[in-house]
C-alpha cells in the first residue's frame, strides 16, 4: 500500500517539473494547479468514485457503445486536466457536468479520484471499430500522432497527452471529430493542426486503429 | 392541470387526514412520554405510520428500517429545519427533542428492511435496465453506482432496495420538480429530472423487489 502510494505521488509530482515551460493550453493555475500539487489518496478516491460509477462503471471501463469513455489506467494528470477543463467550461459535457462541478467535488477530491482511477487495470474488452481501417489508420497514426500519443498509444503523463490505446471506438471517433471541428475547445493547438486535414473516413480509420491497440503495460 | 399540480393534489388527499393523526400524536409526545427512550417513541409515535420496527406497510409511508444511521439523522434534522418539506413529518419532528434524533436513528437503522414485491411485473425489465445501466441517450446514470448493488446504499447514499414503489416514485417526482431539494450535491434533482414518467414508475417497481426476502 505504502509503496503504491509513494509511486503514485512520484508519478503525480512529475508534471510539476515541467511547470516552467508549460504552454498556454495547459497552463497550471487555479484548481488544476491545486489538484496536481495535492497528494491524491486512492482510498478516499475509491469512495468519491461512487458518484461516477453510474456512467463510467465500477471498474471505470466505461461503455462499449462509446457513450461514456473508459477512464481506468488513464494518466492521473490527464484525468485532472480534463476534469478541470470541463468544470471551467473549456470542454463542454452537459451530461456529466452537474455530477462533477464544484458543489460536488473539491480540487482535493479530484486528485484522490485521479490517483485511484489511474491505478485501475485496463480492460481489453473495449468497443472496437469495424477492423477495416486498421492498416490505413496505423499509417496516419505513426506519421502524425505517435510523436505525442506514443508508438503504442500509451500517451505521456508529464505532457498531459492522453493514453488512446484500447479506448472505445465510438468515443475516439466522436472526440476526433470534436477536436477537428473545434468543438473541443481545450485541445492542444498542435494536435488540432495535426488533425485538421483529415476526412471523416481518415478519422474512422484512426479510431479503428487506436481502439484495437493492446492496453499499455504499466 | 400540469404534471406537478396533479402530483401535489394526489399527495394532499391522504396527507390531510394524516396531519390530524400526527397532530394528535404530537400532543401525546409533548407530555411526559418525551423522556422515554427511542424504542418507546418508536412504539408509540412512529408506529402509526412506519410500524414499530420501521417496516411500514402503507405504500405512501417509507420503510425506515435498515436505513443508514447518518441518513436518518440527516433527514430528521432536515425535516426539523424545513430543508425537507413534509406536511406529515413536520408536526412529528416538532414534538421531538434534539437529543431524541440520534437514538431514534440508531434504533431504526439497526432494524432490517423487509423486501417488497414488484406489483407491475411488466415494468420490472425496464426498471432493471435503468437501475443497472441508466439511459445513455438522456444521460441518466445507473442507480447502482451510488446506491450500490441491491440498493443497500452506503455512506451518504441511502438504502433504497426494498422500499415501497409508491414512495420511491413520489420522491423521484418531488426531486424532479425541486419540491424535495435536500439532496447533497443536487445529485438526485439532476438524476430525477432526466427520468421519464415511465422510467420512474419502472425503476420504482424494480427497487421495491430488491433486498432480503
Ligand atoms: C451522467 C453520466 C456521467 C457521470 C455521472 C460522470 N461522467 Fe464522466 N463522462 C461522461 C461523458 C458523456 C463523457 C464524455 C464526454 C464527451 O464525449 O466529450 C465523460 C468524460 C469524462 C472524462 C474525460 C475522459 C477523457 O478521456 O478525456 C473524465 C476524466 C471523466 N468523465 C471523469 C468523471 C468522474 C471523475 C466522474 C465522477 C465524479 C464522472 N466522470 C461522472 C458522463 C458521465
Ligand atoms: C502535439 C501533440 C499531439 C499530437 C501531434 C496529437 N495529439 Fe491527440 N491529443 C493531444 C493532447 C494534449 C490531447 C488532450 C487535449 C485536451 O486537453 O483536451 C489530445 C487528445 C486526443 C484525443 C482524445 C482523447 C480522450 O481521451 O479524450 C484523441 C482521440 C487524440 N488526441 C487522437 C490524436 C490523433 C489521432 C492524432 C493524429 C492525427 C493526434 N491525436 C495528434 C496531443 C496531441
Ligand atoms: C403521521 C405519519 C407519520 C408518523 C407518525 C411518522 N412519520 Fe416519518 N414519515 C412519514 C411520511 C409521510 C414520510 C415521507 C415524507 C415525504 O413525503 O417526503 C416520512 C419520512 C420519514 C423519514 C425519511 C425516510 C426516508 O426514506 O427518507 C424518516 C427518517 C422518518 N419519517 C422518521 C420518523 C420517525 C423517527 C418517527 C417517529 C418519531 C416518524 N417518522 C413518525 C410519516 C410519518
Ligand atoms: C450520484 C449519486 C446518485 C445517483 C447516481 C443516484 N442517486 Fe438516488 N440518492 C443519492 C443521494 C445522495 C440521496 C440522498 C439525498 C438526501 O440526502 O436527502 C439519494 C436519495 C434517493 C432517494 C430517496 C430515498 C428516500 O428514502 O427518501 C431515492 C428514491 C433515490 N435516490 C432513487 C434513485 C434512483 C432510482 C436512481 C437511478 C435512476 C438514483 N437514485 C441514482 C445519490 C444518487
Amino acid at each position: 500500500m505504502n509503496k503504491f502510494l509513494t509511486t503514485m505521488m512520484v508519478v503525480l509530482s512529475l508534471p510539476l517539473a515541467a511547470v516552467a515551460q508549460t504552454p498556454a493550453w495547459n497552463e497550471l493555475k487555479g484548481e488544476l494547479k491545486a489538484a496536481l500539487e495535492s497528494k491524491g489518496d486512492p482510498v478516499r478516491g475509491e469512495k468519491a468514485f461512487d458518484s461516477c460509477v453510474g456512467c463510467h462503471r465500477k471498474d471505470a471501463s466505461g461503455r462499449t457503445s462509446g457513450a461514456y469513455p473508459r477512464l481506468s489506467g488513464q494518466h492521473a494528470t490527464v484525468l485532472i486536466k480534463q476534469i478541470a477543463d470541463i468544470r471551467a467550461g473549456r470542454r463542454s459535457n452537459p451530461k456529466m457536468e452537474p455530477y462533477l462541478d464544484d458543489h460536488a467535488l473539491t480540487a482535493f477530491e479530484i486528485a484522490d479520484l485521479a490517483i485511484y482511477v489511474q491505478g485501475l487495470p485496463i480492460s481489453s474488452e473495449n468497443g472496437k471499430g469495424p477492423g477495416t481501417g486498421v492498416a490505413a489508420g496505423r499509417q496516419i497514426y505513426d506519421r502524425d500522432c505517435a510523436s505525442c500519443h506514443g508508438g503504442k498509444g500509451e500517451g505521456n503523463a508529464e505532457k498531459f497527452y492522453p493514453m488512446v490505446a484500447a479506448q472505445h471506438y465510438n468515443y475516439l471517433l466522436r472526440e476526433l471529430k470534436f477536436i477537428r471541428d473545434g468543438d473541443r475547445r481545450n485541445a492542444n493547438p498542435d494536435m488540432v493542426k495535426a488533425i485538421k486535414p483529415y476526412s471523416t473516413a481518415d478519422l474512422e480509420a484512426l479510431a479503428d486503429y487506436m481502439a484495437q491497440l493492446a492496453p499499455p503495460k504499466k | 392541470m400540469n404534471k406537478v399540480d396533479r402530483d401535489r393534489s394526489h399527495k394532499a388527499g391522504p396527507g390531510r387526514a394524516v396531519v390530524v393523526i400526527a397532530a394528535v400524536l404530537a400532543a401525546m409526545l409533548a407530555g411526559p412520554a418525551a423522556a422515554e427512550d427511542a424504542k418507546t417513541i418508536a412504539a408509540t409515535v412512529c408506529v402509526a405510520c412506519h410500524a414499530g420496527d420501521g417496516n411500514s406497510v402503507i405504500p405512501m409511508f417509507p420503510k425506515i428500517a435498515g436505513l443508514q444511521e447518518e441518513y436518518i439523522v440527516k433527514q430528521l434534522k432536515d425535516f426539523m429545519s424545513g430543508r425537507r418539506k413534509s406536511d406529515i413529518m413536520a408536526p412529528v419532528v416538532a414534538a421531538l427533542k434534539a437529543e431524541d434524533v440520534a437514538p431514534l436513528a440508531t434504533y431504526f437503522s439497526s432494524q432490517k428492511m423487509k423486501a417488497g414485491e414488484a406489483e407491475d411485473k411488466k415494468a420490472v425489465a425496464l426498471g432493471k435496465l435503468i437501475f443497472h445501466d441508466g439511459n445513455e441517450e438522456t444521460g441518466v446514470p445507473a442507480c447502482v453506482g451510488c446506491h450500490q448493488p441491491e440498493g443497500v446504499g452506503h455512506v451518504i447514499y441511502p438504502r433504497i432496495g426494498g422500499q415501497h414503489a409508491t414512495y420511491v416514485a413520489q420522491q423521484l417526482k418531488n426531486f424532479a420538480a425541486g419540491e424535495r431539494n435536500n439532496d447533497v450535491s443536487r445529485y438526485m434533482r439532476v438524476t430525477a429530472k432526466r427520468l421519464s414518467e415511465e422510467e420512474i414508475n419502472a425503476v420504482a417497481q424494480y427497487i421495491a423487489g430488491l433486498g432480503a426476502k
